[in-house]
């Protein structure tokens, strides 16, 4: 007895030390990434017949994501997909140190993410838009706003919604002397990058290029909320009375039982759109026939005047260079499936999400064969 | 085990094959004790192992933020990732983004303030439900009260700070926060502090109530132990020379245990400084904010990195700057510590956190 108790105390002891060890070595592998095989050698395990792909990242593709995870896992039983919303930030940064297979973001990588981390590259899979929804009583029709109008209110500029500047955009409609509360993402977000690169591509004096990213410091609006994931910013927008958030368009079934209304914005075409699905492939039209090879666009601002300004590929990020050459290809098979099967009109209807454009499938194709063991 | 104790033999196992021998061998070093020797060696080494390594590699990680920031890092209010999707520029070694400004003096403000603030409101609370468990309620009552006590400790920090961020802010906004600012916000020289927009739920004021939540408890659970330690006999002293109830607590009781108290509210101290994920719900995350008054909103070194550090890692700068951060945090801590340390001995002359017996 003695012995299996010194035995079970040896190991608690250690365990630590093995922690501390595994840590280090995990922390150094992270700072130089040029060891890209070696750091990405927990991402994805192969053994016994089964191969598992880990996901985190966007939580605007989040519910596609786990449409896809389902019907996969039945067509497909031997690949397990993992997947977590945790922000495209983390899903960039996680699949850049090797932590998880897929990274999806809604942001493509910057000139910095591709210089530093080689071999990291993002794949097209389908196309969202941005909301910008809103909390304020009594207004029936969608608001018009602008990107100018916007970055007034997000600056603080701008404080209460029956303010000139947007009646000014909204002739007729009875504004109320509400005041405008501020809902922003608290975490590092894809949406945040593509409404802050909105607002810039609209009003570069009231919102300066360096204000674009996933992170940004927001200037600071008294009584401003910050919220973390898709799903917190449809809760806080929600709960405070005249509050004004930008939510990804998976969530629109959320936003509406909500009570939120979503806004028509100023396209560079002069108009107002909703985030329909003409809408947003009319948008698309005016870009992707300038998609480069490495799907790498901003779909930012269209001057179709039908377009809705706010729409983006949804990517995933990934390392052309695999731990072994059972993910590779189960990475590749199921890329290829979520663009092909996985993107039927049903499939994404539900979370109001387009197909790729041929051209761009094609695109995505070729950065899938790219990917090697 | 009974099996494996007859097997050893008396002449250390020589003449049996040489798997069985090292087998022998091995129990042998078992039963004589040395594996437990090298285990307490080794583990009285790893606490002080791993605190000396974590501040070496924060340092040698923070020095060129270190040099990047200098002692703005200390002064400047505006903390900026810088333009993500701008063209790199090389500095110090580093490749890094364009207009990257660390400046950390709100955040490092902020973990002070809304932990002072915790501090303010748990202290009383603590000591009065401490002296109401162990001197007014009936025992079966006051253990019970202490059972709840002890598990309200034990509540996960995510728990209290998803209850702060969807229950207690709203309320704190809708009806706590309004209250203080007709109160106080309406005497003269207060109005800047506890007066102005009394903000959404999210800030300095919220995240100071949800720590004290959190770390009540804590100094709850340990002074209630320490006042049930003080002897009968000099509170019966007390009672006989006509003192009340509340001039017993307050002369004889707490400063019997007086050192224990201050050991008891550093321990919810620094709970409170390094509370990370429920205040990171809470504060409303605003790099670079100074809250104008009570209930702006804010950010502690804690909340910054836990939020930001996706961001971070993926710039060679932003990452030195979070371990800068870090080591501030660290240092804060530790002198926290040291200074409670020092407020005790002067208190009482001996060491944390123990009351003085009979």
């Amino acid at each position: 007895m003695s012995i299996r108790f010194r035995t079970v105390c040896a190991a608690a002891a250690l365990a630590p030390l093995a922690l501390l060890a595994a840590c280090g070595s995990s922390g150094s592998t992270a700072s130089s990434s040029n060891s890209a095989s070696a750091s990405a050698a927990p991402a994805a395990s192969s053994g016994s017949g089964a191969t598992t792909l880990s996901e985190t990242g966007s939580t605007l593709m989040f519910p596609l994501f786990g449409t896809w995870q389902t019907a996969y896992s039945t067509a497909v039983p031997a690949v397990t997909i993992t997947s977590g919303a945790t922000g495209s930030g983390t899903g960039v940064a996680d699949a850049a140190t090797g932590t998880v297979t897929i990274g999806a973001s809604d942001a493509y990588l910057s000139p910095a993410q591709t210089a530093q981390y080689k071999g990291l590259i993002n794949i097209p899979l389908t196309v969202a838009a941005v909301m910008v929804n809103y909390n304020v009583p009594g207004i029936k029709a969608p608001l018009n706003l602008s990107g100018t109008v916007l970055a007034k209110i997000y600056a603080g500029k701008i404080t209460t919604w029956n303010d000139k500047a947007i009646a000014a955009l909204n002739p007729g409609v009875a504004l109320p002397a509400l005041k405008i509360i501020t809902v922003h993402r608290a975490d590092s977000s894809g949406s945040t990058f593509l409404f802050t690169s909105y607002l810039n591509a609209q009003d570069p004096t009231d919102w300066s290029s360096s204000n674009i990213g996933t992170t940004i410091t927001w200037p600071s609006v008294p009584g401003s909320l910050a919220e973390t994931g898709s799903g917190g910013m449809v809760t806080g927008a929600g709960g405070a009375k005249g509050s004004i958030a930008y939510i990804g368009i998976s969530y629109l079934t959320k936003t509406t039982a909500a009570g939120l209304g979503t806004a028509s914005l100023l396209n560079k075409g002069g108009k107002y759109t909703q985030p329909t699905g003409a809408a947003i492939n009319a948008a698309l039209a005016t870009f992707s026939g300038s998609t480069p090879p490495s799907g790498t666009q901003s779909l930012i601002n269209t001057t179709a005047p039908t377009g809705y300004p706010i729409i983006n590929y949804e990517y995933a990020v990934v390392k052309t260079t695999q731990p072994s050459a059972a993910v590779a290809s189960a990475l590749k098979a199921f890329l290829t499936w979520t663009i092909t099967t996985g993107s039927d009109a049903k499939t994404l209807a539900t979370v109001g999400f387009e197909p790729l454009p041929a051209n761009v499938l094609t695109i995505a194709q070729n950065e899938i064969k790219s990917i090697k063991s | 085990m009974a099996t494996t104790a007859p097997t050893v033999q008396p002449d250390g196992g020589a003449g049996l094959p040489p798997l069985r021998r090292l087998g022998a061998a091995l129990r042998e070093f078992v039963r004589s004790g040395a594996v437990i020797r090298w285990l307490g060696r080794v583990g009285a080494f790893v606490p002080i192992t791993a605190l000396g390594l974590i501040l070496l590699v924060l340092i040698i990680r923070a020095i060129p933020a270190i040099q990047y920031s200098g002692l703005h890092f200390f002064t400047g209010t505006t903390f900026n990732f810088g333009s993500q999707f701008g063209k790199p520029v090389h500095s110090d070694g580093l490749t890094h983004q364009p207009g990257e400004i660390f400046g950390a003096l709100p955040e490092i403000l902020g973990t002070l303030v809304t932990s002072a603030i915790a501090l303010v409101i748990a202290v009383p609370v603590s000591l009065g439900a401490a002296l109401v468990i162990v001197e007014r309620l009936p025992r079966r009552l006051a253990s019970y009260v202490g059972l709840f006590l002890e598990l309200l400790a034990g509540i996960p920090s995510v728990i209290v700070g998803l209850w702060g961020a969807l229950t207690f802010g709203p309320f704190i906004a809708h009806d706590i926060a309004p209250a203080i600012a007709d109160t106080l916000g309406k005497i003269p020289g207060l109005t800047g502090f506890f007066g102005g927009s009394t903000g959404n739920g999210q800030g300095l004021l919220t995240s100071g109530l949800v720590l004290a939540v959190m770390i009540i408890p804590i100094i709850a659970a340990t002074s209630r132990d320490l006042i049930r330690g003080v002897p009968l006999l000099p509170r019966e002293g007390a009672v006989a020379l006509g003192m009340s109830d509340w001039e017993t607590a307050r002369r004889v009781t707490l400063p019997w245990v007086g050192a224990g108290l201050v050991g008891a509210a550093v321990l919810g101290l620094a709970r409170a400084l390094g509370e990370t994920i429920a205040v990171a719900m809470v504060c409303g995350v605003a790099l670079g904010n100074l809250p104008t008054n009570l209930y702006g909103a804010m950010v502690t070194i804690a909340a910054n990195i836990v939020q930001n550090l996706d961001t971070a890692i993926l710039d060679p700068l932003d990452v030195r700057a979070f371990a800068e951060l870090a080591l501030a945090l660290m240092v804060i801590t530790l002198l926290t510590n040291v200074l409670a340390r020092l407020m005790v001995r002067r208190v009482s002359g001996t060491a944390l956190p123990v009351g003085r017996g009979l």
